[in-house]
């Protein structure tokens, strides 16, 4: 593909994680961030996020298997989650979160429960989004645009 | 951006500001933190990260100067970010920023309360961050107001300022606030961001004020001690301690202060020592909590200054239970809280029992007042809650050592546990709010260094044993002039509660008052305040007697002070009211008696505590020592006639 052809394809696809909801507009402001000094910022953001989300996660799973649920823990794993994703501007993944308290709230199990099944999914979804984004980026970058 | 320049702050030129601001980003999401700092980057400030709460305290701590603002987030695990933000206002009095995806009201409304300078909600843009430099020249403008309005200046060089004040917004009254500050002009406030707390260059036009941080204070504290009290120049006093950037005018005020707190103390140790033994009966059941430090509350109450009953009474109050039960530190501050609160009673008998022995001549409370008075274990467990550090820090505070010199010492210790321990008498709190030089962090470690909490020393000797024990302490803390008891004297000891604050340097005075005005003495409160002033002089027993009219020099006038909590009470004879916003709102107020000695940095309003109230008064005379008027007329005046 030439250069021409492959950012279309990127801006399209960019386009589309907007308008299905997975990116916001934090992510234009993290794009915005990024420049000379500092070429890799997004690709590292966005890592490190990933790297922190997958603990979180885990975490979560953990404290709801308990015999008793530590809410108040569950919640602040949420809450940071929730902050996190908000920074990077994952959407989706931020709205599961919101969801997500609002059972904690309620000290809700099951509601919980389906809430950290849902993180999950939006997660893996906006992982693999991105980690194309960024595919598609390089590829353009090494076709020369 | 290492790529771009930076302006070394040495030689930062107004033009170049903000660029190069020093900032600290405390946030346990790496995520956000990345993104935090490259934002800061790119506004071209100086970048330092930050995942855990006390690595970033530690960080302050060790290098001082070498920030300027903070930004932290609200919720971490390992410490909650309000409270490192009031720690950091205490300690170091940088602008603190929080941030946090919760946006709640409430939660904004804790984070002000707390001191915040503002609240970001996340996701922070960067135009966000591009403005927060001016918190940074904010908080020196009214640093420097506050320096002005401070004691430390005298009317002259008010006068002569006050075209520079004029340029200043006048955000806040905060002249109250009598800071250690080296009394220097700063007319410009954009020279000012490069103030830093140490005095890199004393001769600099512009000096950065000094905070007395709990280690420097204690580094004076033992400079005196070798050279004894009597014997205590500046000048002296700054070669020993081979503080670089410490000028000669700097240890020369805190002197004064110092002094004043002794000789509050030595009063206070006087009447202590002739405590009844019945009185410290709760005392010694302290065990080594009541050990006061090596003050011999027993000695004091045999002494027979303090009505047996009054003592009893007043720990009973302040412990707000029978008397005879010991306040356990945790306790402690509950008690001490509810004593500030509660009972009305304190009866002003009681209140006049302390504030006796606070009158008293300085010379006798050496000869009673064994060492460590205020064994900062027992002042804290003792004075309910002021414990902020637990009762470890008695240590400095041992050094006190014997009235004379020592009684410096222990007044100091007391004061700082006092101020510590008003500080951190506020059980919703978390945070151990402490004044720059008298609050110690939370860690148990600091807290009885050598003046760190006078009030907890205060307060301890108060439960434990000896309420006269109490008003040595408090009365530093009131305002360093007034020893407790005398300090009551402003309005603020109105509240019943003050007897209790007893714990600390507040809680004589306000529990003074709060006798006082209960056995209306309240009319002495003025005259304590003057009495302050001579006593500043030197002598104490005049105290109460002289002191004009100069409630409201005490601050009490504030109004607040002492209704608002144990802090109040303490050491807030004269502004101590206007306790920092930081200490949540109400504690802070009173605690700042000590203040003078320890000057919190705090300039910002919030940080009433660190105004010297003390300091203020002395220098107007308006001397806190009120309190012992107030005292149930017939015992505190017996004292005052002392």
């Amino acid at each position: 593909m030439d250069v021409v052809q492959l950012k279309k394809q990127l801006g399209d696809y960019t386009r589309s994680l907007f308008n299905e909801g997975f990116l916001d507009d934090q992510f234009n402001q993290l794009q915005q961030l990024q420049d000379e000094s500092n070429p890799e910022f997004v690709a590292e953001v966005v890592s490190l996020f990933f790297q922190d989300s997958q603990r979180l996660v885990n975490e979560l799973a953990k404290d709801l298997e308990q015999q008793s649920v530590d809410f108040k823990k569950v919640d602040a794993h949420v809450h940071q989650l929730k902050g996190s994703s908000s920074s990077i501007g994952a959407q989706r993944v931020q709205k599961a979160c919101i969801s997500f308290r609002n059972y904690c709230d309620e000290q809700n199990i099951e509601g919980c429960l389906k809430c950290l099944q849902q993180l999950k999914n939006e997660y893996s979804l906006v992982k693999n989004k991105l980690e194309t984004l960024f595919k598609l980026e390089q590829q353009l970058l090494e076709a020369g645009g | 951006m290492d790529s771009l320049q930076y302006v070394p702050q040495s030689s930062t030129a107004e033009i170049e500001f903000p660029v190069g601001l020093r900032v600290l980003v405390v946030d346990d999401d790496v995520t956000c933190l990345k993104i935090m700092e490259q934002m800061l980057r790119r506004c071209m400030y100086r970048v330092t990260t930050c995942s855990q709460a006390t690595v970033a305290l530690d960080l302050l701590r060790e290098k001082r100067g070498c920030f300027d603002v903070v930004l932290s987030d609200v919720h971490m695990p390992d410490m909650d970010g309000f409270k490192l933000l009031e720690l950091v206002g205490l300690e170091m009095d940088l602008p603190v920023i929080m941030m946090s995806a919760d946006g709640r009201t409430n939660l904004v409304m804790r984070g002000i309360r707390h001191g915040a300078c503002d609240y970001l909600i996340k996701p922070v843009r960067e135009e966000e961050l591009k403005n927060i430099w001016q918190h940074v020249v904010r908080k020196k403008k009214n640093e420097n107001k506050e320096y002005e309005h401070s004691g430390s200046l005298d009317d002259n060089d008010r006068h002569k300022r006050g075209s520079d004040d004029a340029e200043y917004a006048s955000s806040v009254n905060e002249g109250a606030e009598g800071l250690l500050k080296i009394p220097k002009k700063r007319r410009d406030a954009k020279e000012e961001d490069d103030g830093e707390q140490e005095n890199d260059d004393p001769a600099a036009a512009k000096k950065p004020r000094v905070v007395w941080s709990v280690e420097l204070h204690q580094q004076f504290v033992s400079a005196v001690n070798q050279l004894g009290i009597d014997k205590a120049v500046p000048k002296r006093i700054l070669e020993l301690m081979n503080v670089p950037g410490l000028t000669r005018e700097n240890v020369a005020s805190h002197l004064q202060k110092f002094r004043l707190y002794l000789k509050r103390l030595s009063g206070v140790a006087q009447q202590q020592v002739g405590i009844p033994n019945s009185c410290c009966g709760p005392l010694e059941q302290t065990g080594n909590h009541s050990s006061l430090g090596g003050f011999d509350i027993q000695a004091l109450a045999a002494s027979g200054h303090i009505p047996p009953q009054t003592l009893a009474a007043l720990h009973a109050e302040l412990l707000g239970r029978p008397t005879g039960t010991l306040v356990s530190p945790g306790m402690d501050q509950r008690l001490l809280q509810a004593s500030f609160k509660g009972p009305a009673g304190i009866s002003i008998d009681h209140g006049v029992a302390y504030g006796q022995p606070l009158i008293r001549c300085p010379s006798n409370i050496s000869k009673q007042v064994p060492q460590s008075i205020i064994a900062p274990e027992n002042v804290n467990t003792a004075l309910s809650g002021w414990s902020p550090n637990g009762p470890g820090t008695v240590g400095p505070l041992t050094n006190l050592g014997g009235l004379g010199a020592q009684s410096g010492n222990i007044l100091m210790g007391m004061l700082q546990q006092q101020q510590k321990q008003t500080l951190q008498s506020e059980p919703s709190r978390s945070i151990n709010v402490q004044p720059s030089c008298l609050v110690v962090p939370s860690q148990p470690s600091a807290s009885f260094q050598a003046g760190k909490n006078p009030a907890s020393m205060n307060q301890n000797c108060s439960f434990s044993r000896s309420s006269a024990i109490n008003y040595s302490l408090v009365s530093p803390q009131s305002n360093n002039i007034s020893f407790g008891a005398g300090q009551v004297s402003d309005g603020n000891l109105k509240t019943p509660s003050v007897l209790n604050g007893y714990s600390g340097p507040g809680s004589i005075s306000p529990s003074m008052s709060s006798c006082s005005i209960n056995a209306d003495n309240i009319p002495h409160r003025q005259l304590q305040n003057s009495t302050l002033a001579s006593t500043a002089a030197g002598q104490l027993p005049g105290f109460a007697r002289n002191v004009s009219d100069t409630q409201g020099s005490y601050g009490f006038n504030s109004g607040q002070v002492l209704d608002q909590g144990p802090l109040r009470n303490l050491g807030f004879v004269g502004k101590g009211n206007s306790i920092p916003s930081r200490f949540a709102v109400d504690e802070a107020e009173s605690p700042m008696g000590i203040l003078d000695y320890e000057k919190f940095q705090g300039g910002s309003n919030g940080n009433k505590v660190k105004q010297e109230p003390s300091m203020d008064f002395v220098e107007n005379g308006k001397v806190c020592i009120p309190i012992i008027q107030k005292f149930s007329p017939n015992d505190l005046m017996s004292v005052f006639s002392e």
